[in-house]
């Protein structure tokens, strides 16, 4: 397959992109960003951003430079259930703010929208990471929030890393990841320096920088490039590279040993994680590409990794020469045509010789070309391997929903028994007198464990990316929160557990129904806590245990909010027969409170 | 479920993470100074929150010979130092050590500027690595396993590695379980050069080797000291070095022809990791039995001179790793199979200089894959045991839903006295039989956890910390039950020192190192679901064992012991009702404590007719004799 069509981008587009972001960097460095104006026909828009060049541009802090995502700005930039935001470079992100805030590109992207164009945002280097927080922001604005129907692309090249693996996580989680096309060259540095923390590199990034920027005078100055600064600074980001990589390996291959975790405690490791496809090229070319972060993290060490000691000094040199040939090299490779798309990672070859057949003979010598020992594809074999394990797990959790259905039908016939007798199911339960009460224990306590092993795996990153955006189960899960969470209040009242651990909302409420509360408030863009109704009883409780002049606010509140819930169907009914724990409290709220209540209406038509 | 499809081969990766960070580089920096700047003492030095402390690895010599090279236990030998070691099952080998290297750690220990220091490390780091070359390992090794005996009692997050440099055995198999057991495995790393015969030694008859070790331990030191004196090392006769090579391979090789089943008695066994350095890569095993058999393995292919100077050779190995990752050394095999597994094997050999066809290639491969615990990864042991755990619930719940009922029932004796006292009823035994089955399922898990089956932090999740504890509170008091019905304390003694299963004082640590955030510090309304100290009823039965002797007893001093610890229980429990910490079966009108509690106040009502004059137990004794009743 051709390069383009392999990655859903026209080739012709692509070059464009790079030529501008080349542009960006060697003729108008010192503008924020530059547009490729075609004709007023053209369908197409293209924005590229040039890089910076001072170190602090790259590192604002120690030791890695990183920050936590402004949310405001990227909401989606988080892990849902686990409700852990992502860290980006703090260096990039707060250029591209600046970059928002004070310059006509938000007007300018809304034009070329109105004009129904593809947009595209490209960037060389440091510009790199500018494109792809553009690209998100646009994504977040104009995608999620509006539903605009053409996605924006990002094209970068030599981009070093900006974001960890939750950035990642979640671009695949919302299934944005396919709209970032990174290209790197074989032995580019830059790509990798965000694996080192900044105390290591400091001097010598400095140097590279000044090689590479086209307004520093020691632009491309063989000096430099071949001195021992440049050297062992490149040593230097290959060990960090190597710590890295062989960490998530020991991962992806199941280590056991207890000496990993220890380890791990001794050193600090960058937190920087790839997302979107990668193209690497090989210098020849050829090019590989693929798409699962795990393989291209291995992929980053390996394909600069020596082939003898010798070659040091060449590959140094290269190193720096490789993040400026991107034109040369783009050019080549869709000359060439000799393209591999790494997407059945276990099918891989490990030796380098096999030479069985002409598709595997040339599947061979492209990797060969990109220097990937057998030792690099079994890490890649690994990444594929976790990639289908987490794919299986999810087939299994996948065949739970039957039995979860089957348990909630039940518990909605244990609701409906108590109905009939006019007591709610929630003061049923905790009441516990009946061997019907016993086995909606017996059945919580079933779906519980099924629910739990489900959170487990997204806590240990076991399941797909995109589990917690599956519609089928956001359903599931907010059934499930709705019915049975009243039953986990009902049991920890019951056995008072507030008094020793306190507020069920505070402290004691499980994470299976903190996380479906969080899927549901995501997909439907809710303001975060805004769908609380499965702890309607935790909230009475806690009103009920304290005098009403203090808890007023918060009575009214839930007043009000009650009245929604029971109108959209989200609480059931039965929180109002006389006899429940909520009608006996509130009837003996103050009279003028009752009388003026935006529920009274609703209490007195019972 | 099924099982993996494929699985990897991961000595070599682990071995590669080891070399990219900075860890062994440091460490060995340090020891290399320690070994020249300070003979027979340690350096220490602070590289932001962690501090290193390198034992130089010239030491006093007495330790090695014969008279001091027998193991002994470490309980009776270093005075409760190491109180965490102990062996696992009474029917096992008490933890022993080697009797001289062990003293050697005690000279220092007993020392108050080396105690200081330990003081000061805790409050001025997060993290510590004890490091040493040679014999200065293995009292690295040792102050380690002091350290962390200590850190047990502390609620801290301190972190602790020792990384040693051809060091010597330091214990036996016992001593390997018992680490194992506290899960401080992955606190050891042990490195070794490939041909280095001195990690090797006490595999030998300590007599045979005595002679040996008086000639080439005298030539360590001196070239650690001064590297240029490894030229000394050509006045050694060949033919002495060759006999000592051929006493230590053999015993090796016998040992490794034994089979190494556990058990073997009096032998030195290895515990943590060991990160072999060859000259073509390194690899890094854990498994106690692999590990020997690859010292065997890789000193088969020494040379007599090899084997002593690559004691001197770390500097080496640990410069030369870094160009080991650098670089993608390419596989000369032309035909590789073509299972990840296999070819991860063939990898690891060759980093374990070791070609395909040499002799000693068949029986490394058979090692390394002994060293893979074939089975399923620990995640998704966990995974399996979560499922397992949602079904056994459902017991667990009908043993709650049993003590309600008996709490509810007219005879007013509450859960505990009504299984004790239990007839035989279907409910009854079907009750006794979840009790059994839950047992067995914790069992399970304990014993996996210790096998390192399961995920490092298994046992700080909160789900099983929370399912132990409530199991604990809600079963444990029917085994006190069991426990006192079939008269098992008259056989063995009471059950808080002599029946316990070993699973509730696993329990009780998890329960107790859990995260706790903040305490609301509410005060009861109501009394507990289920009472908080499982131990409750095991205490009230001691109580009534105590108040039945204290009547009968003629000594006084043992009277007024008893009289004291009856007091003491009464205080405490009475605490436990006030604080409403008791579930109300404790209250019973017919229940055991209320029998206590009666009889208490009987016996001290007829002693208010006729105070007793209890001796103090300061002066030192009664002559007068108190009889009540």
């Amino acid at each position: 397959m051709a390069l383009g069509d392999s990655i859903g981008l026209k080739e012709e587009l692509i070059k464009k992109a790079c030529n501008l972001a080349m542009k960006a960097h060697l003729k108008s460095p010192e503008k924020a960003y530059i547009w490729e104006k075609t004709t007023r026909s053209s369908t197409e828009a293209v924005c590229a951003f040039p890089g910076t060049w001072a170190v602090t541009d790259w590192y604002s802090r120690m030791p890695f430079g990183e920050t936590k995502i402004n949310i405001a700005l990227f909401p989606s930039l988080k892990s849902i259930g686990m409700d852990e935001l992502a860290l980006v470079n703090e260096a990039f992100s707060s250029r591209f703010e600046q970059l928002l805030c004070n310059s006509q590109l938000e007007r300018e992207v809304e034009k070329a929208l109105s004009d129904r164009k593809q947009i595209v945002f490209a960037g060389h280097s440091s510009g790199g990471p500018i494109a792809s927080l553009a690209t998100i922001w646009f994504l977040e604005k104009y995608v999620r929030t509006n539903n605009y129907q053409k996605p924006p692309y990002c094209v970068t090249f030599g981009s070093p890393l900006a974001g960890d693996r939750i950035f990642s996580h979640a671009l695949r989680r919302e299934n944005w990841a396919r709209y970032f096309i990174h290209f790197v060259t074989r032995y580019d540095i830059v790509p990798r320096v965000m694996f080192s923390p900044l105390s290591s590199i400091e001097a010598g990034l400095q140097q590279i920088l000044l090689y590479t920027s086209s307004k520093s005078p020691y632009f491309q100055n063989e000096s430099i490039g071949n001195s021992s600064g440049v050297t062992s600074c490149f040593m230097v980001v290959m060990r960090n590279a190597s710590a890295v990589a062989s960490h998530a390996a020991c991962h992806l291959m199941g280590c056991t040993n207890l000496l990993l975790e220890t380890v791990s405690s001794f050193i600090e490791l960058s937190p920087y994680r790839p997302f979107g496809t990668y193209i690497f090229c090989t210098g020849n070319g050829k090019s590989v590409i693929l798409q699962n972060p795990d393989a291209i993290l291995q992929l980053l060490f390996y394909s600069a990794q020596l082939s003898s000691e010798t070659e040091i000094a060449r590959v140094v040199y290269r190193s720096l020469n490789d993040n400026l040939s991107y034109e040369n090299d783009l050019q080549d490779c869709l000359e060439m045509q000799n393209v591999v798309h790494l997407n059945n990672l276990l099918e891989l070859p490990l030796s380098s010789h096999a030479n069985t057949n002409d598709e595997a003979a040339q599947l061979n010598t492209v990797l060969n070309d990109l220097g990937l020992s057998s030792r690099a594809r079994l890490c890649l074999r690994a990444a594929g391997e976790l990639e289908r394990q987490k794919i299986q797990n999810q087939v299994n959790i996948d065949s739970n929903r039957d039995s979860i259905r089957k348990g909630l039908n039940e518990i909605q016939g244990y609701q409906t028994k108590c109905e009939v007798r006019k007591v709610g199911y929630y003061d049923a339960f905790k009441l516990q007198k009946d061997i019907n009460d016993f086995n909606a224990n017996v059945k919580r306590l079933e779906l519980a464990g099924i629910w739990d092993e489900i959170i487990e795996m997204l806590k240990r990153c076991e399941l797909p990316d995109g589990f917690e955006a599956r519609k089928e189960w956001i359903e599931l899960g907010t059934m499930f929160r709705r019915l049975v969470e009243p039953l986990d209040i009902a049991n920890y009242y019951r056995h008072l557990k507030h008094e020793d651990t306190g507020p069920y909302m505070v402290r004691a409420r499980p994470k299976r129904y903190r996380f479906t509360q969080r899927w549901l408030e995501h997909a439907e863009k809710m303001q975060a806590g805004s769908s609380s109704e499965s702890c309607f009883w935790a909230e009475v409780e806690e009103l009920r245990a304290k005098p009403f002049e203090e808890m007023k606010e918060k009575v009214v509140s839930l007043e009000r909010r009650t009245l929604n819930w029971i109108h959209d169907d989200h609480l059931s009914r039965d929180v109002l027969f006389e006899e429940s724990t909520f009608c006996k409290w509130w009837r003996n709220l103050p009279p003028k409170h009752q009388s003026e209540s935006c529920i009274a209406r609703l209490m007195n038509n019972i | 479920m099924e099982a993996e499809a494929s699985s990897f081969e991961c000595s070599e990766m682990l071995a590669t993470l080891l070399a990219s960070t900075p860890l062994l580089e440091e460490s060995w920096k340090l020891c290399g100074q320690a070994n020249a700047e300070a003979p027979q003492s340690y350096g220490t030095k602070q590289m932001g929150h962690v501090t290193y402390i390198a034992f130089s690895g010239i030491q006093m010599l007495a330790g090695l010979d014969p008279s001091c090279s027998n193991l002994v236990p470490i309980e009776s030998s270093a005075n409760g130092l190491f109180s965490s070691l102990h062996r696992h099952g009474e029917g096992e080998e008490p933890v022993m050590v080697h009797a001289g290297l062990l003293h050697l750690f005690l000279s220092f220990y007993s020392s108050p500027i080396f105690q200081n220091q330990m003081r000061e490390i805790t409050s001025n780091s997060k993290s510590v690595v004890f490091t040493g070359h040679s014999v200065g390992g293995t009292v690295a090794s040792l102050s380690a396993l002091w350290f962390l005996s200590c850190l047990q009692s502390l609620p801290s997050s301190f972190s602790v590695i020792c990384v040693t440099f051809g060091s010597p055995m330091l214990g036996n198999e016992s001593l390997s379980k018992a680490i194992l057991q506290e899960r401080w495995g992955g606190n050891f790393l042990h490195v070794v050069a490939q041909h280095d015969i001195v990690p090797r030694l006490l595999f030998a008859p300590s007599d045979s080797l005595f002679p040996y070790l008086c000639s080439f331990f005298p030539f360590w030191h001196s070239s650690m000291s001064n590297p240029s004196f490894k030229q000394l090392l050509a006045q050694c006769p060949d033919e002495m070095q060759a006999q000592f090579l051929h006493i230590v391979l053999n015993s090796l090789e016998a040992l490794s022809a034994g089979g190494l089943n556990s058990g073997q008695g009096n032998l030195f066994w290895p515990f943590g990791s060991y990160i072999f350095c060859t000259s073509k890569g390194s690899i890094c095993l854990d498994n106690a039995v692999s590990v020997i058999k690859m010292l065997h393995l890789m000193l088969a292919k020494s040379s007599p001179s090899s084997s002593i100077e690559d004691h001197l050779n770390y500097e080496n190995y640990v410069g030369q790793v870094y160009w080991q990752i650098l670089s993608s050394k390419n596989f000369q095999e032309d035909d590789l199979p073509d299972s990840s597994y296999e070819v991860g094997i063939a990898l690891a050999l060759q980093s374990s200089d070791i070609t395909p066809c040499e002799a000693v290639s068949g029986p490394a491969k058979d090692c390394l894959k002994l060293a893979k615990q074939m089975g399923r990864t620990p995640s998704l042991n966990s995974a399996n045991l979560a499922i397992a755990l949602s079904k056994i619930t459902p017991l667990r719940a009908q043993i709650e839903w049993y003590k309600v009922t008996c709490d509810d029932s007219d005879d007013q004796m509450g859960y505990y006295d009504s299984f004790k006292r239990r007839g035989a009823s279907k409910k009854n035994s079907k009750i006794n039989m979840n009790r059994h089955k839950l047992a067995r399922f914790w069992d399970d898990v304990i014993s996996m956890l210790e096998h390192n089956q399961l995920p490092h932090d298994f046992h700080k999740r909160s789900k099983w910390v929370n399912a132990s504890q409530f199991y604990k509170l809600l079963v444990e008091p029917l085994d006190i039950a069991e426990y006192y019905r079939s008269g098992e304390h008259l056989k063995k003694g009471h059950y808080m020192e002599h029946g316990r299963e070993r699973r509730y004082k696993i329990f009780d640590k998890w329960w107790r190192d859990r995260k706790v955030e903040g305490n609301p510090g509410n005060s009861r309304s109501k009394f507990a679901s289920l009472t908080q100290d499982s131990c409750f009823w095991a205490r009230v039965e001691e109580a009534r064992d105590w108040l039945n002797r204290v009547r009968s007893e003629g000594d006084t001093r043992t009277q007024s012991l008893l009289w004291e610890n009856i007091e003491k229980f009464d205080q405490y429990a009475r605490g436990m009702v006030d604080r409403k910490e008791v579930s109300i079966d404790v209250l019973a009108k017919n229940s055991s404590y209320n029998l206590f509690v009666e009889e208490w106040k009987d016996l001290k009502s007829q002693l208010q007719l006729f105070p007793p004059h209890f001796p103090s137990l300061l002066d030192g004794g009664g002559s007068s004799s108190l009889t009540i009743l």
